[in-house]
C-alpha cells in the first residue's frame, strides 16, 4: 500500500521530465514529429485502457476521437469559433454522443459489447465518408483546418509550439486518469473487471461505474481528436476506421492493460517500431499481428509486467513465496 | 420482520424454481434454508439480492419493496451476500477486497476520486481502519496483504463473510458457508456466526450440514422442489414427518 503511493508520482514525474527534455536535445521536426504522435497515441491508449480496466473492450473508442475532431474542425472553419474554445467543445461533443451510446451498447457485455461497438465504429466511419459531403469533405477528406493560433502572446503553428501544446494536454490526462487509477475508483473499476456480480451485490453500481468509464474516456479521445484535427489540418473518415482501432488495441494490450502504466510503455515501444517499420507500409500491420501473438503467448499481462515476473522469478529461485500476483487482463 | 417474501415464484422456461414461496425473517436471527439439491435454495438467495428477477410475488425488507430493483441498490438498503463457490477478487489483496465492499460507506464516484480532496482522504483512511479491524476481527488480521486468490479455503470463505460485512448490512445471506471446511473450521465458522447475532446482525443461511444447521440456527425452513414444506425450531424440523419423507433417500436430518 505503501509503494503504490509513491508509484505514481514517480511514473509521472518520469513521463513529464522525458516530455520536457526532447525538445532540448533536438529541433528536428521529424523527431518533434514522432514525438508528438506518441503523446498524442499515449492520450488515446490510456483513455482506451481506462475503459478496459471496468472490463469493456469499446472497439468504437477511435470514433470518439474522429466526433472530437470533425465537431472541432466544423466549429472553426464554419462557426468561426477559436481552437481553444473547440478544444474543450470538440471533446465534450463526443462525450455527450457518449452517454446514449454507452448507455445502449453498456446493456449487453463481452463479445456482444465487442461487436456493438464495433458495429457503431463501422456506422460512424460511413457517415464521415458518405453524408454531408458539403459538410465532412466525403472520400476526399476534409481540408482547411487551421493551426491552433494564438494564445496568451504565444503563437501555436510551428513543430515546436505544437508538441509542447500536445504535451501539457498529454500530461492533464496522464495526471488524472492515473490518480484515478490509483484512487477508489481504480480499485473498483478493477473489481467490476475481476467479477462484475460480486461487485454488484456489495452495492457497486457496475453500469454506473462503466458508463463513467466509456464517457471520461470519450471526452479524452475527443480531447486527442481535436488535437489531431488541426495538427494533420486533414480529416478522412479512414482516420477514425478500424485499422487505426487495431492498432490502438494492440498498443495498449502488448503494454498490457492490468496496469496503468502499461499503455505507456505500449505506446511508446509501438510508435517508434511503426516509425522503424515505415518502409514495409501495408505490411506493417503484420508484424504488429506477429507481435501481438507473441506477446499473448509469452507475456500475456503485457510488457509491463516482465519485469514483476522477473522479480517474482528471482524470488521464487531464492525460495521466497511471491508477495503480488501480476495484475493481469481478463476482458 | 426484517425480510419478507410474499407469493414469490421463480420460473427458468418450463422448470418452476421456485412456487408461491412465503417466508419470513426475523431481525437478529440465524435463519436457515435447508432442503434437498435442486429444492431451489441458491434461487431464492438470487431472488433476494436481485440476481435474477422474480416472475410473481414480491419481496419486502423493513416494510419496504426490494423486488425489481438492482443489485447493487438492494446491497445499499442492508442486505449483503455471499456466493456457494466462493466469489473474491482474486487478483487483489485481502483487505483490497474488504475495502470493494466498504463501497458505499466510503467515498465512491469520480468527482472525490480526481479531487483528492481532504475529506475524501479521510474516508478512505477510515475505510481502512475499519477493514483492518474487520479483518482482524474475523482472525484474518495476519493475510491482510496477502492476493486473496491465492488464500487457503477456510481464509477464502472468511473473507467473502468479510466483505459482505463491510457494506454495513444489517442481513447477511451466506451460500454454504461451512461447504469444504474440517470439523474445527466449521466450529470457528458457527462460533462467528453466533458472535454476529449477538451484535444484532441477522443471518439467512443455505447450508448442507444438518448437524451445524441444527446448532445454530433459531429458525429453519426446508425447501423442497421449490415449495415450502417446513418451517420452524430445529427440534420442530427434526421431528416432522414431511421433512423426514423429503430427505428419504438422501440423508437424514440431524443425522
Amino acid at each position: 500500500m505503501e509503494r503504490r503511493a509513491a508509484a505514481p508520482v514517480a511514473g509521472v514525474g518520469l513521463i513529464a521530465l522525458a516530455a520536457a527534455t526532447l525538445p532540448l536535445i533536438t529541433r528536428d521536426s521529424y523527431y518533434l514529429d514522432v514525438a508528438t504522435t506518441i503523446l498524442m497515441n499515449l492520450t488515446l491508449t490510456m483513455s482506451f485502457r481506462l475503459q478496459v480496466s471496468t472490463g469493456q473492450i469499446n472497439m468504437a473508442h477511435i470514433s470518439f476521437m474522429g466526433i472530437g475532431a470533425y465537431a472541432s474542425a466544423l466549429l472553426v472553419t464554419r462557426v468561426g469559433l477559436s481552437f481553444w474554445a473547440t478544444l474543450w467543445l470538440g471533446a465534450l461533443v463526443a462525450a455527450l454522443l457518449a452517454v446514449p451510446i454507452g448507455s445502449v451498447a453498456l446493456r449487453v457485455s463481452g463479445p456482444y459489447y465487442f461487436l456493438i461497438t464495433f458495429a457503431f465504429s463501422e456506422v460512424v466511419r460511413l457517415f464521415f465518408n458518405n453524408f454531408f459531403e458539403g459538410l465532412f469533405g466525403g472520400p476526399s477528406g476534409l481540408v482547411g483546418i487551421p493551426k491552433p493560433g494564438r494564445l496568451l502572446g504565444l503563437v501555436f503553428d510551428g513543430k515546436p509550439a505544437l508538441y509542447g501544446l500536445m504535451a501539457v494536454l498529454c500530461l492533464i490526462v496522464v495526471v488524472a486518469l492515473v490518480r484515478l487509477d490509483y484512487s477508489r475508483f481504480g480499485l473498483t473499476a478493477g473489481a467490476i473487471r475481476q467479477a462484475d456480480l460480486v461487485a454488484e451485490t456489495l452495492g457497486v453500481n457496475v453500469f454506473r461505474y462503466k458508463l463513467t468509464a466509456f464517457v471520461l474516456g470519450s471526452f479524452v479521445a475527443g480531447l486527442a481528436g481535436v488535437f489531431f484535427a488541426h495538427f494533420r489540418q486533414v480529416l478522412h473518415s479512414s482516420d477514425f476506421g478500424l485499422e487505426p482501432m487495431v492498432l490502438l488495441v494492440v498498443f495498449t494490450v502488448i503494454g498490457g492493460t492490468g496496469s496503468v502504466w502499461g499503455p505507456v510503455i505500449g505506446t511508446i515501444v509501438m510508435t517508434l517500431a511503426s516509425e522503424l517499420l515505415r518502409e514495409l507500409h501495408h505490411y506493417e500491420i503484420l508484424v504488429f499481428g506477429a507481435v501481438l501473438i507473441l506477446t499473448m503467448l509469452f507475456a500475456p499481462e503485457g510488457l509491463v509486467a516482465l519485469s514483476g515476473a522477473a522479480r517474482r522469478r528471482l524470488r521464487r529461485l531464492r525460495g521466497r513465496a511471491p508477495a503480488q500476483a501480476g495484475a493481469g487482463l481478463a476482458p | 420482520m426484517l425480510l419478507e417474501l410474499r407469493g414469490v415464484s421463480q420460473r427458468f422456461g418450463g422448470l418452476q424454481a421456485v412456487a408461491d414461496l412465503s417466508m419470513t425473517v426475523a431481525p437478529g436471527s440465524i435463519h436457515g434454508l435447508i432442503g434437498p439439491n435442486g429444492a431451489g435454495k441458491s434461487t431464492v438467495f438470487n431472488l433476494i439480492t436481485g440476481v435474477i428477477p422474480l416472475t410473481a410475488g414480491e419481496i419486502l425488507f423493513k416494510r419496504e419493496r426490494i423486488s425489481g430493483l438492482r443489485s447493487a441498490e438492494i446491497c445499499r438498503r442492508g442486505i449483503a451476500r455471499t456466493f456457494q463457490a466462493t466469489a473474491l477478487f482474486r487478483e487483489y489483496t485481502v483487505l483490497q477486497n474488504v475495502l470493494v465492499g466498504a463501497h458505499r460507506l466510503a467515498a465512491p464516484g469520480l468527482g472525490p476520486a480526481l479531487l483528492w480532496s481532504a475529506s475524501y482522504r479521510e474516508r478512505e483512511r477510515r475505510a481502512r481502519e475499519r477493514g483492518h479491524a474487520l479483518l482482524k476481527s474475523l482472525g484474518l488480521g495476519a493475510v491482510a496483504s496477502q492476493v486473496a486468490g491465492q488464500l487457503p479455503n477456510r481464509d477464502q470463505k472468511a473473507l467473502a463473510l468479510a466483505m459482505a460485512l463491510a457494506t454495513g448490512a444489517e442481513l447477511v445471506i451466506l451460500d454454504e458457508p461451512l461447504a469444504g471446511l474440517t470439523d474445527q473450521e466449521k466450529a470457528e465458522t458457527t462460533a462467528v456466526l453466533r458472535r454476529l447475532r449477538e451484535q444484532s446482525l441477522t443471518v439467512l443461511l443455505v447450508e448442507h450440514d444438518m448437524k451445524a444447521v441444527m446448532g445454530v440456527c433459531d429458525t429453519v425452513t426446508v425447501l423442497d422442489h421449490g415449495v415450502r414444506i417446513a418451517e420452524g425450531t430445529p427440534r420442530e424440523i427434526q421431528t416432522n414427518a414431511a421433512v423426514i419423507e423429503a430427505y428419504l433417500g438422501a440423508e437424514e436430518p440431524g443425522a
